[in-house]
């Protein structure tokens, strides 16, 4: 059978990502050339820019966004190594158990923890109030639970596809030349999973850091991540909000694309 | 021996009463082996009979029942895999894919913290060891099954095991290349003054590098001890048929002489029901003379004519010159050598035999 080529194969995946996220992207920078109040309209202006990029609020929300995308992906990571570990090899009833949350609205795992760990919620009511505040508490530790809740499964499932019997028999061959578990992981695991989990969790932090439900229902009031502070500005009445909702939404997309061109190049110089 | 090799001390490594169950299925049944210091052990069986268990329960892969692996004094209960300093060529090479050739190798050297500068340079000397001098730059996949047979060798060598395991290395092999490789692994045993346990199904293999063999049946060490012992005393009528002697032959001894079914032959040993085995070679058909036995089939095998022959209830299989005809159905005369008959241990015997 003749093999199609690659750059065939990937049309239709290509097609559908410029329809939808080239669309929407064009559809942004024209919003966010949008005049401001002042300008007339048809004439196209960096107002909207200047006005985002000389806000504080801004640059303390990009900070927050950061700090919640790479603490949420990198804990979600090690706890899906961890858990990659505990099931894999052992049933498959288990790994789909595992994947349970994969399909879940987020929106519904944020309100499960608010009604488990919020004020007055069960936990409250089971053990006396929590020593720390993970609802609209500063450091975002309730948007991490909920993003770790959601993520891990989805990189546990990606790990596992991988750290199959070979890999395992790999680790045995490993051992018996006298690795530990620690090096086994570092020189026989690693290389394996480092792909799946590597894209897997470029995927989560994209969304992580373009997402808005979570950070609206259990992120705090100050500082807001980007999606809420593109989302309220999109919400005001003042007229270069939609302008500046687009332009921060901009900088959302452009620092998710920065980063899987460093990935896919980094991938490449590891082949 | 090469200038990668070490000659390091030989210890023994000895198993007692080990019990390994899989499931509510028990694998090692109370085996009891022991593996001389430097000595190079075969260890043969059906499949099934519990062989790789028992090396993955000598590495500490597999968890133990009960019973004791001990290396020289050292008791190995509770020891993790890596902390047991015994090297294993498993059935596969199991060779890492992201590293090179040369890097495969001196992976022992690599968790021990040995520097890169020194791995460098050991690397391609076992590389040279085992006949692949100038590989160290390949990847794992360009190479042959034998040459990557051969680098999981030099690899498990490069830590300097104590023991050496090698659990069928050879079985993806081509086969005109085992002979070389067998020849690999006895120099590297002898050079090293290793302690190597190495198993087979393959009796000649078993044969050609054993110092001593090691027969297991059902979880159980059946016999244990020099390759001609083995072949030519086995311990049961199964022990015997594993090995080859297929031949039984089941007879009543008067006075010093058996007696079979239309047929006698002198014998020594206790009056009474005993079990003789006879290895095909051994059976030798003649003219007109000896038992009379009918050709029930004969095939060509290569080197030899296979022949089964029959005489009322009892069977026997001969192994004749290839050149020889043989015609099917005709009677033939037949000659079993009396100092190639062996006499079964009376305990042996009658328990392979009873009903049930």
């Amino acid at each position: 059978m003749r093999r199609v080529p690659a750059a065939v194969a990937v049309l239709p995946a290509c097609m559908i990502i410029v329809a939808l996220f080239g669309g929407a992207l064009v559809g942004a920078v024209r919003t966010s050339l949008e005049p401001g109040p002042a300008g007339l309209a048809g004439e196209v202006s960096l107002d909207a820019w200047r006005a985002i990029l000389t806000d504080p609020a801004f640059l303390d929300s990009l900070l927050f966004t950061s700090w919640i995308t790479l603490a949420s992906t990198a804990i979600s990571m090690i706890v899906a190594v961890g858990l990659a570990h505990l099931i894999r090899g052992r049933r498959r009833a288990l790994w789909a158990l595992f994947g349970l949350p994969v399909p879940v609205p987020h929106l519904l795992v944020a309100v499960v923890v608010v009604l488990w760990i919020g004020p007055a919620g069960v936990v409250d009511r089971l053990a006396g109030a929590l020593p720390f505040e993970l609802i609209r508490d500063r450091a975002g530790l309730g948007i991490m639970l909920v993003y770790v809740l959601k993520e891990a499964p989805f990189l546990t499932l990606l790990i596992v596809a991988v750290w199959g019997p070979e890999v395992r028999a790999r680790e045995e061959a490993a051992a018996t030349m006298g690795a530990g578990p620690l090096q086994r992981l570092r020189w026989v695991v690693w290389p394996r999973i480092a792909a799946p989990l590597s894209f897997g969790s470029l995927i989560v932090a994209a969304f992580v850091f373009g997402s808005f439900e979570v950070p609206l229902v259990v992120g705090p009031t100050y500082p807001k991540t980007l999606a809420v502070l593109a989302l309220d500005a999109a919400r005001t009445s003042e007229l270069d909000g939609q302008a500046r909702s687009a332009s921060i939404l901009l900088v959302t997309a452009a620092v998710t694309i920065v980063c899987a061109l460093l990935l896919v190049r980094r991938a490449r110089a590891d082949e | 021996m090469g200038a990668g090799g070490a000659q390091i001390a030989s210890r023994m490594l000895a198993c007692r009463e080990l019990v390994v169950v899989r499931g509510d299925i028990p694998v090692l049944r109370g085996l009891d082996l022991e593996v001389r210091a430097g000595s190079l052990t075969t260890l043969v069986g059906p499949s099934g009979a519990g062989k790789t268990t028992l090396l993955r329960a000598v590495l500490g892969l597999e968890p133990v029942r009960s019973g004791t692996i001990s290396i020289g004094e050292r008791n190995l209960d509770g020891v993790s895999t890596h902390r047991r300093g015994i090297g294993m060529v498993f059935q596969e090479p199991r060779l890492f894919p992201n590293l090179s050739v040369a890097d495969n190798v001196a992976f022992p050297l690599r968790v021990a913290g040995v520097s890169r500068a020194s791995r460098l340079q050991r690397g391609p000397l076992l590389l040279e060891d085992v006949g692949l001098a100038g590989f160290s730059e390949r990847r794992t996949d360009s190479l042959s099954g034998g040459e990557q047979q051969r680098v999981a060798l030099a690899r498990a060598l490069c830590g300097e095991p104590e023991i050496l395991l090698l659990d069928e290395p050879l079985a993806s092999v081509d086969p005109n290349l085992r002979a070389d490789l067998r020849r690999l692994v006895k120099e590297l045993h002898f050079g090293r003054g290793l302690t190597t346990l190495y198993v087979t199904h393959d009796l000649q293999e078993a044969a050609e590098l054993g110092d001593d063999i090691a027969l297991m049946l059902d979880g159980r060490i059946e016999q244990h001890g020099p390759a001609r012992e083995l072949f030519a005393r086995p311990s049961s009528e199964r022990a015997a048929r594993f090995l080859g002697a297929v031949n039984v032959v089941p007879v009543r001894v008067v006075a010093g002489t058996a007696h079979g079914e239309g047929f006698s032959f002198d014998a020594t040993g206790p009056d009474g029901d005993a079990v003789f085995v006879i290895r095909p070679e051994h059976v030798r058909l003649t003219g007109d003379d000896g038992l009379r036995a009918q050709v029930e089939e004969a095939v060509y095998m290569g080197t030899h004519v296979r022949v089964r022959l029959r005489r009322t209830n009892l069977v026997l299989t001969a192994h004749v010159p290839a050149q020889r005809p043989i015609a099917l159905g005709a009677e033939v005369g037949v000659d079993l050598p009396k100092e190639h008959l062996w006499r079964l241990p009376e305990t042996s015997s009658r328990s392979s035999r009873s009903p049930g």
